[in-house]
């Protein structure tokens, strides 16, 4: 798009989302220096786990009650006929004929100086690596 | 003058830019109303589909075997080892995003160690196990499904620290090379997860013993906790981008995948905490494991460690040690623009880490 002297809003919106976003990251990841949040995070977690806990014994008891499994109980034995069921396929023959032949293992690197692999998802370029040093990590960061 | 500035006015025509920009963001608009209602309807993302067969199961342990794609391939097999915390196919997302497909069409024979949930009959596995049982027994698999004494190992973050701990206590083992992608050492330098691990507030013997099994939850919670805004500023730029069909179906299969963080064994999870957060047991050298010290000087085949230049959850500065202490005489580190997922999955893995990884490992899978 043709540069414009009037500004951009949505542009200007997008701007100021990923730097209230950094700045939002740096002020809560520096207080957790601070062990007084640290501790209180970890109570609210442990409170939250408790609560959790205590609400599927409560409904594990009442399906235990009216003899119905749990859905955890459901799960693992899926788990487990899916493992019975993938060791059946292996031992037993494949219906489609002999399985077929895997491809030799003779193949070799391509001669110094050949074009790079080509990519399905575009032509790729050559690996640049950005620093092979330790002062790479003293760099800014950004977004993954 | 005000009649000349209304004829100026008049021979000038209306700005094109602002026209035109006015234009795109009401079909942006309308486009954003109509995709948010398909949103909400959509089922999940579809992942991992890269064919492949199932080797073998065991509790948490999967081990699946690519199809090959190439009609001739190399004789050494790759045997991928992901982190315990994350399911595999973020590196098989999609056709064109799959690094598993990329692998496979260069002439490779791959392998994969994917992780399920945890029973609670494994909420005693211990980095020990994982590392003398079950890496061991995977390679054991490769070799007998290849053929081929040899393999090439390839950890992802904390994959990468279980396979050179391995090769680290079995030097004499199958393993023939060693791959790392943004593998942790020195956890001195993860403040972050260091602050949230100290003992002074947080008692992880209390939490292990009350739960056995660390729910996915808390394991999630602790890695958003790096980024906290980041989750609500996701959810923005998808408002923002819903009339973009490619941009939705990216952010919608990293979310399955971030959605889909593993809960974690709690003797692990203790191990974690206690030896390598807390003691930075394998930097220092006296992390024990199988009751021997793991020196990472005992690893002496050839080694790649691939480092992510803004990675927020293993900071470069806390994988580097790792190409130093590791006593191969042929070894490379690489830190390449990305963060922790981006630098294996995404668009610039595709332009960047994937070519780098295929010409490290093609005269060495021979």
């Amino acid at each position: 798009m043709a540069t414009s002297l009037i500004p951009d809003p949505f542009q200007m919106w997008r701007e100021a989302l990923t730097k209230l976003e950094g700045n939002a990251n740096s002020i809560v990841t520096g207080s957790m220096d601070s062990q007084e949040l640290m501790r209180s995070m970890h109570q609210l977690s442990a409170l939250s786990l408790n609560m959790q806990q205590a609400f599927e014994k409560a409904i594990g008891g009442y399906l235990a009650r009216v003899n119905l499994p749990s859905r955890k109980e459901v799960s693992e034995l899926a788990a487990a006929l899916q493992r019975v069921e993938d060791k059946l396929d292996r031992l037993l023959p494949d219906g489609a004929g002999p399985a077929a032949p895997r491809p030799p293992r003779t193949r070799r690197p391509p001669p110094e100086g050949a074009a790079p692999p080509a990519v399905e998802a575009g032509t790729p370029t050559p690996a640049k690596p950005a620093r092979r040093t330790k002062s790479a990590a003293s760099r800014g960061r950004r977004r993954s | 003058m005000a009649e000349a500035a209304t004829k100026e006015k008049k021979e000038k025509p209306p700005e094109p830019v602002l026209a035109e920009r006015l234009r795109l963001e009401v079909e942006r608009a309308v486009q954003r109303s109509l995709k948010g209602v398909e949103l909400f309807a959509a089922p999940p993302p579809t992942v991992g589909r890269t064919a492949k067969t199932v080797l073998h199961r065991r509790g948490t342990l999967s081990l699946y075997h690519y199809h090959a794609t190439a009609d001739e391939i190399y004789r050494v097999p790759l045997l991928f080892v992901m982190a315990p915390t994350n399911k595999a196919y973020i590196l098989d997302l999609a056709p064109g995003q799959s690094l598993m497909e990329f692998l496979l069409a260069r002439g490779y024979d791959v392998y994969m160690m994917d992780w399920d949930a945890p029973s609670d009959a494994e909420r005693d596995l211990k980095i020990d196990d994982y590392v003398l049982d079950f890496i061991p027994d995977c390679l054991r698999r490769v070799q007998q499904d290849s053929g081929e004494h040899d393999v090439t190992l390839i950890g992802y973050c904390a994959g990468g620290m279980l396979s050179a701990i391995h090769v680290a206590l079995l030097p004499d083992g199958p393993a023939k090379n060693l791959v790392c992608f943004t593998t942790p050492v020195d956890f001195s330098k993860m403040e972050l997860f260091r602050s949230m691990a100290d003992a002074k507030v947080f008692d992880v013997d209390k939490l292990v013993e009350s739960v056995g099994i660390v729910p996915a939850d808390l394991v999630r919670a602790g890695f958003d906790s790096l980024r906290p805004a980041s989750r609500i500023a996701g959810q923005l730029r998808l408002w923002d981008n819903l009339w973009n069909d490619e941009f939705v179906k990216g952010f919608r299969m990293m979310e399955r995948w971030g959605n889909e963080t593993l809960p974690l064994p709690g003797g692990y999870f203790r191990q974690t905490v206690k030896e390598l957060l807390r003691g930075n047991a394998l930097f220092q050298g006296t992390l024990k494991i199988g009751g021997r010290k793991v020196e990472l000087g005992n690893i002496k085949v050839p080694f790649l460690h691939v480092i992510a230049q803004y990675d927020h959850i293993v900071p470069p500065e806390c994988a580097h040690p790792l190409v130093e202490r590791v006593g191969s005489r042929d070894k490379e580190e690489v830190v390449l623009p990305g963060g922790h997922v981006s630098i294996a999955a995404g668009a610039n893995a595709v332009k960047r880490m994937w070519p780098k990884l295929d010409s490290w490992l093609q005269g060495r899978s021979t």
